[in-house]
């Protein structure tokens, strides 16, 4: 066979590996409705401050508290309380505020925790792990048996003891959600560094004179960084459920703060008066981590070797 | 080399008329089978050979039924013993596998299920359809009750087997448990036609403890189980070492001849072939480009290919480097036109590309797919 | 084993004891009538309070050489847990007069049958659905059945839970009652619900068992009907998880090379997928038990609140307002134990189903 048909067999072959990776994604409208709703949600949450004023949720007006007008629909309550004015198409919560200008406010809020959580559970599981992995030994056990600690308790209950102590704040709702998270990344990037340090370059590397810290930081690490990164960004939308289901058991440092979990909170405080509190932002959890999961799945489906045919 | 053929020159067990396959893949549509022919006498082992991807494999899939979702048959008939495998329904199709087809496979670790014993696998092929196997069953422990009887002192509770056994064949009746008990003594005495040391042991025993050579022994026994009409080897003795390979071999020979099946033997070692064939067909990129009886091949190779194959095998008595056939195996997604061996027959001529050659017979029983030969 | 478990008591209790002032780690253990000195005297017998602490009030100001070090307070109560003495409960209503053991084990039955009918629901929905789905792959039914788990693991369980009372006990009703109960363990007032079960005696404190070894169906009939809902929204995150993990391993195996084997014998579709795909797939979704055991523990805290179930886990949230750390830790560990037993069940059962390990 000549070069130029060797070259075009290649590119040919190529050609038909991203036709397969596009035609995976074509066929999967799923995973599209995933991504799009993702790009929907960060960009909702951008523009968040742009819909609705800022500070609207400071405001209280208790005339307005827990009614509803949208003649689109009715609930099936004994004492539908009428809001006066204007057409709160999602109701209004128990301070008064119109419940969609809420949960607009809440998505930037909640998005935020939850990437403060990710990254931070991704550098200490990528410190923790790749240590443990790299040095082996003792500090690996060590390490081990600590996560083995903490992911023998149900998360919930370790952020209860943790929010009751350090008391109620922001700060340390997201402290502990990212307690309850970091155990899984530091596995994970554990085993990534531990079949990326058999690799030939590290060896290389050792004999050339390197120490392990240039090793470390500045080769495994990078090589083996990228399912974690991946990991992450898909764990967004299991944080937020994480968050929203730590306030909505009322460890909120602020009953008046725009969550999705709070605002559930009030709902089920209220449920058989106003059940639109707890439906409309537990809807707006569900459809957000459905984003982030569907997205998910399906990325790790196109690069599965082994689901390829 | 191989003995003559033991047949009294039947009918054909197998005849594989203008077959064609395709895959649809991704990267598009493959052409695995170019419309090939082939016939297999009652009793006969057929060798099929041929390099990697040339579509033996899939040959053997296509007969028995076990083709991959993706594969569609365009064309063609596989005729079983008078009736056309292709047009039945899936279900009469697992009773033809159950029954009258029989396929070994390459890597018997992987085609044995881990977490169950030998004996459970050997015994599940019974239990899924009782009634066929009643005859068999009875017939053998009956014979081994014989033996016994006819010793000196004739047991009471074997003459009451007996008797309950021939009454259970005529009826054509028997209970979940006697099937169980006759189809462990069936099993065991297989495992033991096979060569297997402690053949009760290695009925409890576990794949994985055995070695490779047991275990495709213990494939061939579960597929003598069945008394198959024809029995499919796909590169049964590949990961095999040579000693055992032999073994291996001369048990296939012996087993045809005590229940004439019909074997296809596929491979890629002409040695094999050599050693145990009746007849060899020659396959190249989906296409059956020679077939002979295997002295006749050896001694008289006319296309191309084979005799590029045999030039290339390394012989201890000529003093030279073996040959290689230049070029390599085409890509079958778009395949050279006409003949497909064209780029790299050094025979080849104008009109080679233009149409595919059709099969003719140059000799009695030596067909080729030639233009060299007319065709 | 025993490790964690001391570690993860040692982990809270230092995070307990050491962030809050000693009086609440002493608040289980008196009771609020005593006098100072009587105070004083449980403090030093706690462990928490010096002999050499002159009064209360110099122990509760914190007063140095009056509270001894972090890690004499944890082996005294070290001591004092293992007997069983986990002192008085705060919980509002009872603080002070009930052991914190009694209010907690005679609450547990309660959150013990939510978490087993879920996880028996599970079981019994997530096998089936994985094996549908991998058998009929990329058709309908796998369409569904990744609705089903994807939906599963990306609902709030506090959301599904609430949907299911608006359907169940605000849409549907017959006669002004809802179709199924709206709270508690027994359901008195739905319109499936019997309004006068009667009593039973009580063996174990779990209401479905103890109905039916008394003999009373209407009771056990409402027991039924109560937890339906919550048990339902309890499982339906690990139902997603296991119709997952069941979908993937099944399509693993029904690639293996001994499947085309089991078909190429003649075996019937349905005996390879149970007898030889299922043992082979089942496997590694045994080791995903002791997760799903951490899902349920912790999502009852959330259903029990939903639904107004009287277990720990709603207990739980009151325990941390009253700061009854003992209750919180107590929970905490009855929570390791079980996990790590069921680890360590799973560990055997794996064993046990595979032989290769065994050799």
């Amino acid at each position: 066979m000549g070069q130029t048909e060797k070259n075009s067999v290649k590119s040919r072959r190529q050609h038909s590996e991203l036709r397969f990776a596009l035609h995976l994604l074509r066929q999967n409208p799923i995973v599209m409705a995933g991504l799009v709703i993702s790009v929907a949600t960060v960009v909702l949450a951008i523009l968040s401050n742009l819909l609705v004023n800022g500070a609207y949720w400071h405001q209280q007006e208790l005339t307005l508290r827990l009614c509803w007008n949208n003649p689109a629909f009715s609930w099936p309550v004994t004492n539908l309380f009428n809001c006066a004015g204007q057409v709160y198409p999602l109701g209004t919560d128990a301070y008064g505020r119109s419940l969609l200008q809420m949960i607009i406010l809440a998505i930037p809020i909640d998005l935020q925790i939850a990437l403060e959580v990710v990254a931070s559970a991704v550098v200490i599981g990528v410190i923790f792990g790749s240590l443990a992995a790299y040095m082996g030994g003792l500090i690996d056990e060590i390490i081990l048996r600590i996560t083995d600690i903490f992911l023998a308790v149900p998360w919930i209950l370790l952020a209860i003891v943790l929010i009751v102590v350090l008391g109620r704040s922001l700060t340390t709702l997201t402290l502990a959600v990212i307690i309850t998270w970091w155990p899984w990344y530091v596995r994970l990037m554990r085993s990534q560094v531990i079949g990326e340090k058999e690799k030939l370059y590290v060896e290389r590397l050792r004999m050339m004179g390197a120490g392990w810290p240039r090793i470390l930081f500045r080769h495994v690490i990078p090589n083996s960084i990228y399912p974690i990164l991946v990991q992450s960004t898909l764990d967004i939308g299991s944080v937020i459920l994480t968050v929203s289901a730590l306030t909505f058991i009322g460890l909120t440092p602020n009953p008046l703060l725009p969550e999705l979990g709070n605002l559930s909170n009030q709902g089920i405080q209220y449920f058989f008066t106003a059940p639109w509190l707890i439906v409309f932002p537990g809807l707006t959890i569900l459809i957000i981590s459905l984003g982030f999961n569907l997205l998910g799945d399906g990325i790790r489906d196109i690069f599965d070797p082994r689901l390829r045919r | 080399m191989s003995q003559s053929n033991t047949t009294e020159g039947g009918d054909d067990v197998l005849s594989i008329r203008e077959l064609k396959l395709k895959f649809h893949t991704y990267a598009g549509e493959v052409s695995a089978l170019d419309g090939i022919r082939l016939s297999i006498r009652k009793g006969e082992l057929f060798g099929l050979v041929g390099e990697s991807g040339c579509g033996k494999s899939v040959t053997a899939l296509a007969i028995a039924g076990l083709l991959p979702p993706n594969a569609e048959i365009t064309g063609g008939d596989v005729i079983l013993d008078g009736k056309n495998v292709l047009a039945l329904k899936p279900e009469e199709m697992r009773l033809a596998r159950l029954k009258d087809i029989a396929m070994i496979f390459q890597d018997p670790m992987t085609y044995l299920n881990p977490v169950l014993t030998i004996g459970s696998q050997m015994a599940e092929i019974t239990r899924a359809e009782p009634k066929l196997f009643i005859s068999i069953l009875i017939t053998h422990r009956l014979r081994q009750i014989d033996k016994q009887v006819d010793s000196a002192k004739p047991d009471r509770g074997l003459l009451a087997e007996r008797e309950s056994l021939t009454a259970a064949l005529d009826s054509q009746n028997l209970g979940r448990k006697e099937l169980d008990q006759l189809t462990r003594s069936y099993a065991i005495s297989l495992l033991k036609s096979v060569r297997l040391p402690e053949p009760e042991k290695v009925y409890k025993m576990y794949p994985f403890e055995l070695s490779g050579g047991m275990r495709q022994r213990v494939m061939i026994a579960m597929a003598m189980m069945r008394r198959p009409k024809l029995l499919l080897a796909d590169e049964i003795t590949t990961a095999l070492d040579v000693t055992v390979q032999a073994q291996i071999l001369r048990l296939l020979k012996d087993l045809r001849s005590e229940i004439n099946t019909s074997v296809l033997l596929i491979t890629h070692d002409l040695a094999i072939v050599a050693e145990v064939c009746d007849r060899v067909a020659v396959m190249y990129a989906g296409n059956i480009v020679e077939v002979a009886e295997v002295d006749e091949l050896f001694r008289n190779p006319l296309h191309p290919y084979t005799k590029g194959l045999l030039a290339s095998v390394p012989r201890a008595d000529l003093a030279r480097t073996p040959d290689s056939i230049e070029g390599s195996v085409p890509d079958l997604l778009s395949p050279p036109s006409g003949c497909r061996f064209h780029p790299r027959c050094p025979k080849a001529f104008e009109t080679c590309p233009s149409k595919k050659p059709s099969m003719i017979a140059v000799a009695p029983n030596h067909y080729v797919s030639c233009f060299l030969y007319g065709g | 084993m025993v490790f964690v478990l001391l570690a993860l008591s040692i982990l809270i209790f230092y995070l307990t004891r050491g962030l809050l002032p000693p009086t609440t780690a002493l608040a289980p253990y008196i009771n609020p009538r005593l006098t100072d000195a009587g105070k004083l005297s449980i403090a030093r017998a706690v462990g928490v309070a010096t002999s050499t602490c002159p009064s209360f009030s110099d122990f509760a100001s914190l007063q140095t050489g009056c509270v001894t070090p972090l890690w004499t307070q944890y082996f005294f109560w070290l001591k004092n847990v293992l007997v069983g003495n986990w002192g008085y409960t705060l919980l509002p209503g009872i603080s002070g007069t009930e052991s914190t053991w009694s209010v907690f084990f005679g609450r547990f039955p309660y959150t013990a049958e939510l978490d087993i009918v879920a996880a028996v629901l599970t079981f019994l929905i997530g096998v089936p659905l994985g094996i549908v789905s991998a058998t009929h792959n990329n058709k309908l039914p796998d369409h569904l059945s990744r609705i089903v788990s994807l939906g599963g693991y990306s609902i709030p369980q506090f959301w599904f839970g609430a949907m299911l009372l608006i359907v169940f006990v605000l849409y549907l009703r017959i006669g002004g009652l809802g179709l199924l109960p709206a709270s508690g363990a027994l359901g008195t007032t739905c319109a499936l619900c019997f309004s006068n079960p009667g009593s039973i005696t009580t063996y174990s404190g779990v209401p479905l068992f103890d109905s039916l070894l008394s003999l009373n169906l209407p009771y056990f009939w409402d027991s039924v009907v109560a937890i339906i809902l919550p048990a339902l929204t309890l499982a339906i995150t690990s139902l997603g998880l296991l119709t997952r993990i069941v979908r993937s391993n099944m399509m693993e195996v029904l690639r293996q090379d001994y499947i085309t084997m089991a078909r190429s014998k003649g075996l019937k579709e349905r005996s390879i997928i149970y007898s030889h795909a299922l043992r082979n797939a089942i496997l590694p979704a045994i080791t995903v038990a002791g997760l799903l055991v951490t899902y349920l523990i912790g999502g009852s805290v959330i259903v029990e609140i939903v639904f107004s179930w009287p277990g720990v886990g709603s207990a739980a949230l009151v325990a941390a307002d009253v700061l009854d750390i003992n209750f919180l830790e107590l929970f905490v560990l009855v929570a390791g134990v079980i996990i790590v037993v069921t680890n360590l069940v799973v560990d055997i059962l794996y064993a046990v189903l595979d032989p290769r390990i065994r050799y």
